[in-house]
């Protein structure tokens, strides 16, 4: 059950920023996943060579990673939808990035194995750092503590401030909001940093429950794609919602249908994702946040 | 007929030479589905590996287990367990018979091609009336559900490790490899042929106004979701046939052999640098990558005393270095798309000429 709750928290991290750009610049990020590595990566470093726990190195995660992401944009997506490409290429553009930054990450683990020594930097778990909170480890409350904080965060800011407002005019009609003054371009470079950021969190304490390794955001992209498709790719809250159904369903679907099937499920573990992916997609393809709740509660009274 | 062991550097030539066409032949046949695909229609086919793993492991398990059946070899209650003993039964009477042999290949590579259409058709039914981008991140999720599924499933294929499977090359003794090469090679020639046609003929004239206006094509009566979906599983089974053409060239099936870089990025790669919807370009594209990956290879054994990480690491970022770049600096490719006349060109001429002289005789 903690697994359900933290796997739950850390894919919701992960899949915000994935619907964010999503909704601001229409580019599936395929990198997405490149950036909880670099989160990881940059825990492990920091741990390793100066003795910082991966929660010390949080707020160093969420700018380096913001940067990478903002970067990535910049210099990379920007120029290639300015020159009009297609969205298949941009698609695939974030594709080669993330293999890249796999490659990347790969020459980094086995020059900190083979010149420094580090013979852990090619799969490492840091669980050891994490300290106790009534006897469990500490990371059951944190993930969904920071959840609900960024959460919070991410809905006054979008509610309560100019910016925010500014923002949601432009995911609406991005010509418009430019026609009455509000600058686009930064709109997408702030979610763009968000997405990086965010994501640079979840890799820093993902580490501290599953091995960290140079394609461990390769292997987790299916899994947010997953999210940010439940809960609708057009809706910030709607992939807060879909990362905790996908997470934590990952892990139910998993140990109830090995209790009640055999043991034979626990194997399929990292295919439960794929299939929430396709029954969300053959039953709400819009996801959760397109269905009209209340009509669907109401309905009977109506009639 | 044996191979001449002509030895150049320490590298026996012949064999460098055979492996290198056989290569060639291969991802020339998977590039040009994937054109067909991504160049002629759109498709943003990102699950690539999942029709050429799914061709090659569906239709190697049932190679082996046809020819067992089909040659009444006792397999002991289970295929996979007794594999190791029952493939070189079936290798002794396939080296005896050529009609055996490529009967077998026909029933399978038939086998693979209808596993490649019916996955084409499967996997992308959640998304295929949805957004360009929905279907790309569908694919790419239901690759790695198949790697899943190929890891731990163990009746198909033995899970993560893999299955021997029968050599229908058997009887050419030394030269086998002389003939599976042949084989892609014809394999190979066949897809150009018919994607060539293909992209003449009215068929796609029709991909490319799905392509480039959807509406328009759907105004104009064209069942866009039903011919992206045919063409899906046309592509997917040409991948198939490619996946089990080079299961049978190595002989065996291992699920760690289908990467998502290797046999989906890689095409990508040779399909945008030689220019999409364009099959010249496309085969160009595969010609200059090979080139570049086995000029990395060669050095990898120079390179690796020299740098302290695993060369293939560098591949990743250099690839994915080049894609960025030529999507950046030469988005077309090295040849672009050009409209592609019905008719030849001569025919095109005579017809204008003779046109041009009817009107001067009418004028006259």
């Amino acid at each position: 059950m903690a697994d359900a709750l933290v796997y739950g928290s850390l894919f919701a991290l992960m899949s915000i920023g994935l619907t964010l750009t999503y909704m601001t610049t229409r580019v599936p990020n395929f990198a997405q996943g490149s950036f909880v590595t670099v989160g990881a990566y940059l825990a492990f470093s920091m741990y390793h060579f100066r003795g910082v726990p991966p929660y010390g190195s949080l707020p160093f995660s969420f700018l380096l990673v913001g940067g990478v992401a903002t970067a990535m944009y910049k210099l990379i997506l920007k120029p290639l939808s300015a020159r009009g490409s297609s969205l298949i290429s941009l698609m695939i553009a974030t594709l080669a990035i993330d293999i890249g930054f796999v490659g990347i990450f790969g020459i980094y683990s086995d020059l900190l194995s083979n010149v420094y020594r580090v013979y852990d930097s090619k799969f490492f778990l840091l669980s050891n750092t994490d300290f106790t909170i009534l006897g469990t480890s500490a990371l059951i409350f944190i993930a969904p503590l920071s959840l609900a904080l960024i959460t919070v965060f991410l809905w006054l800011g979008l509610t309560q401030t100019k910016f925010g407002i500014a923002m949601r005019a432009t995911v609406e009609n991005p010509n418009l909001a430019g026609i009455l003054g509000i600058n686009v371009e930064r709109v997408y470079t702030v979610s763009w940093f968000l997405a990086g950021g965010l994501a640079g969190l979840a890799g820093s304490l993902v580490v501290l429950w599953l091995p960290g390794s140079a394609h461990i955001g390769s292997d987790f992209i299916v899994d947010i794609f997953a999210a940010s498709i439940l809960g609708g790719l057009f809706s910030v809250y709607g992939a807060v919602v879909g990362g905790l159904l996908v997470g934590s369903g990952e892990i139910l679907l998993t140990v109830y249908g090995a209790r009640l099937l055999g043991s034979w499920v626990s194997e399929w573990q990292p295919a439960m994702p794929m299939l929430i992916m396709v029954a969300s997609l053959i039953i709400v393809p819009r996801g959760i946040t397109s269905v009209n709740w209340r009509r669907l509660v109401f309905f009977k009274r109506e009639k | 007929m044996s191979i001449p062991a002509v030895t150049l550097f320490g590298i026996n030539v012949v064999l460098f030479t055979l492996d290198l066409v056989a290569f060639l032949a291969l991802y020339l046949a998977i590039s040009l589905s994937l054109n067909l695909e991504f160049g002629f229609t759109g498709i943003p086919n990102f699950g690539k590996v999942l029709f050429i793993a799914g061709g090659a492991s569906v239709g190697g398990s049932f190679a082996g287990r046809f020819a067992a059946w089909a040659f009444g070899i006792a397999t002991q209650g289970d295929f996979i367990k007794s594999n190791l003993i029952i493939v070189p039964q079936i290798d002794a009477i396939l080296a005896q018979s050529i009609p055996l042999s490529i009967g077998l290949l026909l029933v399978s590579v038939s086998v693979a091609g209808a596993v490649g259409a019916l996955f084409g058709l499967l996997f992308s039914y959640p998304a295929i009336r949805l957004k360009e981008d929905y279907l790309a991140m569908t694919l790419l999720a239901m690759a790695q559900l198949f790697q899943i599924f190929l890891n731990n499933y163990y009746p198909l294929i033995g899970g993560s490790l893999g299955l021997v499977l029968p050599d229908p090359y058997v009887w050419a003794g030394d030269s086998r490899f002389v003939v599976a090469t042949g084989v892609l090679v014809i394999f190979a020639a066949l897809v150009y042929v018919y994607c060539e046609k293909l992209a003449r003929s009215p068929m796609g004239r029709t991909l490319r106004a799905i392509r480039d206006n959807e509406v328009a094509s759907e105004a104009l009566g064209k069942n866009d979701v039903g011919i992206r979906r045919k063409t899906l599983m046309t592509a997917s089974a040409i991948s198939g046939v490619a996946g089990l053409l080079y299961s049978f060239y190595t002989v065996d099936v291992l699920p760690a052999t289908f990467g998502r870089v290797v046999w989906t990025f890689w095409p990508w790669v040779m399909v945008i640098m030689g220019g999409a919807a364009n099959n010249l370009g496309v085969a160009i594209g595969v010609f200059v990558f090979w080139f570049m990956i086995k000029t990395l290879d060669s050095f990898k054994f120079s390179l690796s005393s020299v740098i302290p990480f695993d060369v293939t690491w560098l591949e990743y970022l250099l690839v994915g270095t080049i894609l960025v770049c030529i999507l950046t600096l030469r988005p077309e490719g090295i040849l672009s798309e050009k409209p592609t006349p019905t008719l030849s060109r001569a025919k095109l001429q005579s017809i204008l000429t003779k046109a041009t002289r009817k009107d001067v005789e009418h004028q006259n």
